[in-house]
């Protein structure tokens, strides 16, 4: 039978907390850029000029279709080399997840704005609002408003991917992680506690997005996928 | 933007990436089948009102949904041997990894599919003789897995580009092997290009694929 023995990873809890913070920021920096970096990719992608429409397009499938791990490898190995910069790792994984969730958040922005009628779009147009005003005013105010659960779950989505940033040495819950189970020989305790720690955070933040879309279907509210 | 493309040398290494594009496809064969499969199983005993099934169904789904795929990968290949005994390779810890997460994400699409059929449909197979079981195996299933074919697609397009994730463990695959290659020739550009190109040729046919089927279903429904 295995002995459990916590005390090890007790003891280092605050470089665990430590990681979970950082992991946090990395999460929240890539929200902070991806968000409107995906409003600009959805909106050029569904502008009529093609020389918009089609590099954005080509960005966003390009991103949806290789798997974070290479981007994240790319962005901090080579294109260090190819534009000469000084890439950290924490610098790769922000520009990584700011652009991949960009390219998903692209997505559920075109899949908002497609969902609203075309009489909300003539109305604006009626009452003398230009194409501009009536995306800002009128379209993207109700689009947002049935996005909310797709945010909600790519953000999760996004908040695990990030485990990633460990392979590049940030210094996130993951790699703490993999320091701390070498440090102490007792990888057992260390990654059921950090798996345990990845669950509260994560399972905290999805009962949060489902209470939020049972809400939203209450009002009425419509949503995109 | 000085930088002088070579590609000759990856065309040299050209034995080295095709091992690892083995190693790519044995892995998704073996978890896309696991996991889209074992979630059936786990979808149907999550929707069974049946404590005994709902439960642990219910429990294993959120475990595996509320975790890296990153964490479970790595907790079985460095505790689950402390903990059972069982020697671990990386294939194996891999597999479990990607498998398990799959089928607690599968089951879910499984789930809500089989509960979009209208009740009407289980009353008519109750109407001509069929047991539940029948009726779920022989109307309900088939609609159902019509009806969510779009988001299995989608998911089996994930567990393609998760199986990179082997590659932490030391699993060989494309990424393994286009990591060796760079550090070996110093030309991570050209490499790790060749490795992001490659996956986007093989899935971009399979998302427009699935595009065309999601519009061909909204147009059957």
């Amino acid at each position: 039978m295995v002995e459990w023995n916590f005390l090890a990873v007790l003891a280092d809890a605050d470089l665990l907390l430590q990681g979970l913070v950082n992991t946090l920021k990395v999460t929240f920096l890539a929200l902070l850029f991806g968000i409107p970096l995906g409003l600009v990719l959805s909106l050029c992608r569904l502008a009529r000029a093609r020389f918009l429409s089609m590099p954005a397009a080509f960005i966003v499938e390009f991103f949806r279709t290789t798997p974070p791990l290479v981007q994240l490898f790319w962005f901090f190995f080579a294109l260090p080399i190819l534009i000469d910069v000084r890439m950290t790792p924490y610098i790769a994984a922000i520009v990584t997840f700011s652009i991949q969730s960009a390219a998903f958040f692209a997505e559920i922005f075109r899949g908002g704005i497609q969902s609203i009628d075309r009489g909300q779009w003539e109305g604006a147009q009626a009452i003398g609002m230009n194409h501009w005003q009536s995306l800002r005013r009128i379209i993207l105010p109700q689009a947002v408003k049935r996005m909310i659960p797709a945010f909600m779950e790519r953000s999760i989505e996004l908040l695990k991917t990030t485990t990633l940033v460990s392979t590049v040495a940030y210094t996130d819950l993951m790699f703490q992680a993999n320091d701390l189970a070498q440090k102490t020989f007792r990888p057992l305790e260390v990654y059921t506690v950090v798996a345990v720690m990845y669950f509260v955070v994560i399972f905290v933040f999805s009962q949060l997005s489902i209470r939020v879309e049972y809400r939203l279907a209450r009002s009425g509210e419509s949503t995109v996928r | 933007m000085g930088h002088d493309w070579d590609f000759v040398t990856i065309a040299q290494n050209w034995g080295v990436l095709w091992v690892g594009l083995k190693g790519t496809l044995v892995i998704f064969s073996v978890t896309v089948v696991l996991g889209l499969g074992g979630g059936l199983i786990v979808g149907i005993c999550r929707y069974i009102r049946h404590p005994v099934s709902r439960w642990p169904a219910m429990t294993f789904i959120e475990v595996f949904r509320n975790t890296p795929v990153l964490v479970q990968i790595i907790w079985f290949y460095y505790a689950f041997p402390i903990l059972t005994g069982i020697e671990v390779d990386p294939f194996l810890a891999a597999t479990l990894g990607i498998s398990l997460n799959t089928m607690a994400f599968s089951a879910e699409i499984y789930r809500a599919g089989i509960q979009s059929i209208e009740p009407g449909q289980w009353e008519a197979g109750k109407a001509i003789g069929m047991t539940y079981s029948q009726a779920l195996r022989r109307v309900i299933l088939p609609v159902a897995i019509k009806r969510v074919l779009p988001a299995l697609t989608n998911r089996g397009i994930e567990v393609f580009k998760m199986s990179t994730l082997a590659s932490v463990v030391a699993y060989i695959e494309t990424l393994n092997q286009a990591k060796l290659i760079a550090d070996l020739n110093f030309n991570p550009i050209e490499s790790y290009t060749v490795v992001a190109l490659i996956f986007f040729v093989v899935l971009y046919p399979v998302v427009q694929a699935t595009y065309a089927l999601e519009r061909t279903l909204a147009k059957g429904d």
